[in-house]
């Protein structure tokens, strides 16, 4: 999939990176953001190489061969896989399994799994979740970036604090959700039974009411990418154009919305895209944070890959499942990739 | 401070003359052209923002010192410190940890190892194919990290058969693995770092007749070692947060602190006690590194990764 789009790209001969650090594994990295900035202008300029010196192209060798074997391969085997009638005897002898096509994908969406629910609602859970997420926690992050901009005594203290609730492990976080959300005893149904706002026995890790239990959860772990990316945009706006605004008399609305914001929005799709993505990813919050099997209302795309093939063994319809998630992906892939060429 | 700030009315036109700043002083000081937003507005959300980001973990700490039958009352105090010392008991914490330092820490090693072997060739040569290496290293980062789930455990499974021995539940599968997910980053990392360095270091090498690899041992790798140390650091974080591969791929005699503190959560869940206060101590312990080590680290990486724009952070 990566490689159409890179042909594509290439061939159109695209000047902007497009992205900077990944937010890899449980996105766990800072947005290296500013590496969108030494894109193309440093990968162009390299000497050549004198005449006769040894060339050690071999040192990709190995980083190649490990990329491939756990990346490259998997990809286009798993859609083998959804091709095939797969249990926990014929796993490992794959080759030899029997061939059915595109059952499995019926299946995924006409068999419930052992959670209640079918693909079809996997997906429209994973893809609210995701979006969610990211409509709420987008304009927060924008918003903490801006406030912590201007220096003020404390502020390294703060820009600490806001780091947290993202470096914190999903594991860890969700632990702690879970006990937050307790019904009755949790910290939650404490507040809001003194608001009045709720009884004290609603049930957060149940029912229908696991859905928003989860969402708030990866919102207040998540918004700090978003501040991380739009603080690093932040500083490449150069000086000279906050001080010229001022020079030229604009209001603090006005150097924002005129002089900042403009410049912010390259940054900004990518990290909603790579938000978006991150979110439509995760597995841990929902396995640790509620109970074996979850609630339907938690049910997204990860989990149901996880229990079709791991509690009833469904290899071949979970590896279905994983082929639909490869492809909800790319669609916020695509709408990036054709936004900042539009932009171009 | 100044008496700008004490003033605190936003500047409607009228020009001021702005004091020249000297680019990269470190003792910042609050100036209008800093200011995007009112006062009022920066310092609620400013506020806001902090309390909601404190009031989970100040909880979760809060709780890890109260005694279990308090917690499962809802209830938090300061009297159950034992908590920390009950845990290692209550769950196989120690061996989980002992078992994600060496899952985690190998495979970081090895991660940044082949990263600086992939980074030397690509900022020191041209060869066709040279930027499409480096986006698709880029692009495996769009891949879902469940999707790769099935097809590894697959493919472990039929070497598993083939060659006859145990693998999955030992550590060389889950090695391997975390091994390529911190890879990407270890290999840009490197790669923006070591176009810092000036070629004249190496080419003085290999004019006194030292071959490239040789070079890159004895020259380039002492000067890159802030940025091997801070590619370590974010690899080995990869292996330690990470809970769906090691579900699967770990035993219970290899599992990580993540899957024991999965278990641990799930074996208190039905209990007629839940030891919530020893599992919220286990929890602190698991995030405590974490946060410390990325608190230290994350400017580095950031300053890494830029190195050489213009950014000039």
């Amino acid at each position: 999939m990566s490689m159409s789009t890179r042909s594509r790209t290439r061939s159109r001969g695209r000047r902007q990176s497009p992205a900077p650090a990944p937010a890899a594994a449980d996105g766990q990295q800072a947005g290296g953001a500013a590496a969108a900035a030494a894109g193309p202008r440093w990968i162009a300029a390299v000497p050549i190489l004198r005449r006769g010196a040894d060339r050690p192209l071999w040192m990709l060798i190995p980083c190649a061969v490990a990329m491939a074997i756990v990346v490259l391969i998997p990809v286009i085997l798993v859609v083998a896989l959804s091709l095939l009638n797969l249990n926990i005897g014929t796993l490992h002898e794959w080759l030899a399994a029997p061939f059915i096509g595109i059952r499995n994908y019926v299946s995924a969406f006409t068999q419930k799994s052992v959670i209640g629910t079918s693909a079809g609602n996997a997906i429209l859970l994973s893809v609210g979740f995701s979006l969610l997420t990211t409509i709420v926690i987008t304009p927060v992050g924008v918003l903490a970036a801006i406030a912590v901009h201007r220096p003020f005594r404390g502020r390294a203290v703060v820009r600490a604090l806001y780091l947290v609730p993202y470096i914190i492990p999903t594991f860890v976080t969700a632990l702690v959700a879970r006990i937050m959300f307790l019904n009755h005893y949790g910290l939650v149904d404490k507040a809001l039974a003194a608001l009045h706002i709720a009884s004290v026995n609603t049930y957060w890790l149940l029912g229908s009411h696991s859905f928003w239990a989860m969402t708030l959860t990866e919102m207040w772990a998540a918004w700090p990418f978003i501040y991380l990316m739009t603080l690093a945009g932040l500083q490449s706006v150069p000086r000279e154009q906050y001080e010229a605004a001022v020079l030229d008399g604009a209001a603090p609305a006005q150097t924002l919305r005129r002089v900042v914001l403009p410049q912010l929005s390259g940054i900004l799709k990518l990290a909603v895209v790579l938000s978006t993505l991150y979110h439509l990813g995760n597995f841990t919050l929902a396995y640790v944070m509620f109970p074996s099997p979850p609630p339907q209302s938690v049910d997204v795309l990860p989990i149901d890959m996880y229990y079709r093939a791991f509690s009833t063994y469904d290899f071949g319809v979970a590896s279905a499942i994983a082929v639909i998630t490869i492809v909800i992906f790319l669609i916020p892939v695509y709408s990036y990739l054709r936004l900042t060429r539009m932009s171009d | 401070m100044t008496s700008r700030q004490a003033a605190g009315t936003p500047r409607q036109g009228g020009a001021a003359a702005v004091p020249p700043r000297r680019r990269g002083s470190r003792r910042w000081k609050a100036a209008d052209t800093d200011r995007l937003l009112p006062a009022w507005l920066s310092r609620t959300a400013l506020v806001v923002i902090a309390l909601v980001v404190l009031v989970p973990v100040g909880y979760m700490v809060l709780l890890s010192v109260t005694p279990n039958a308090q917690v499962a009352l809802g209830d938090v105090s300061l009297s159950g410190f034992r908590n920390y010392v009950a845990m290692w008991s209550a769950a196989p914490l120690a061996a989980g940890l002992v078992h994600t330092l060496i899952i985690a820490g190998v495979a970081a090693a090895i991660s940044v190892l082949l990263g600086l072997l992939a980074a030397y060739p690509l900022t020191r040569m041209r060869f066709a194919g040279r930027r499409a290496f480096l986006y698709s290293l880029l692009g495996s980062q769009t891949v879902p990290q469940p999707t790769l789930l099935l097809p590894l455990f697959a493919t472990f499974s039929f070497i598993q058969t083939t060659i006859g021995t145990h693998l999955i539940g030992s550590y060389p599968p889950i090695i391997f693995t975390y091994m390529t997910f911190g890879l990407p980053l270890s290999a840009w990392l490197l790669v923006a770092y070591l176009r810092t360095i000036p070629r004249e270091l190496e080419e003085a090498g290999l004019v006194d007749g030292c071959s490239r690899a040789r070079a890159l041992r004895r020259i380039v790798l002492p000067i890159a070692l802030p940025a091997v140390v801070v590619a370590f650091v974010f690899a080995f974080l990869v292996g330690w947060n990470d809970l769906l591969f090691a579900s699967v791929l770990t035993n219970n005699s290899t599992q990580t602190l993540a899957v024991v503190m999965q278990g641990f959560d799930n074996t208190q869940a039905n209990a007629t006690l839940p030891l919530y206060g020893d599992l919220m101590a286990a929890a602190v312990v698991s995030a405590l590194p974490v946060v410390v080590l990325y608190l230290v680290f994350q400017r580095y990486l950031i300053r890494g990764l830029s190195a050489g724009s213009m950014t000039g952070m």
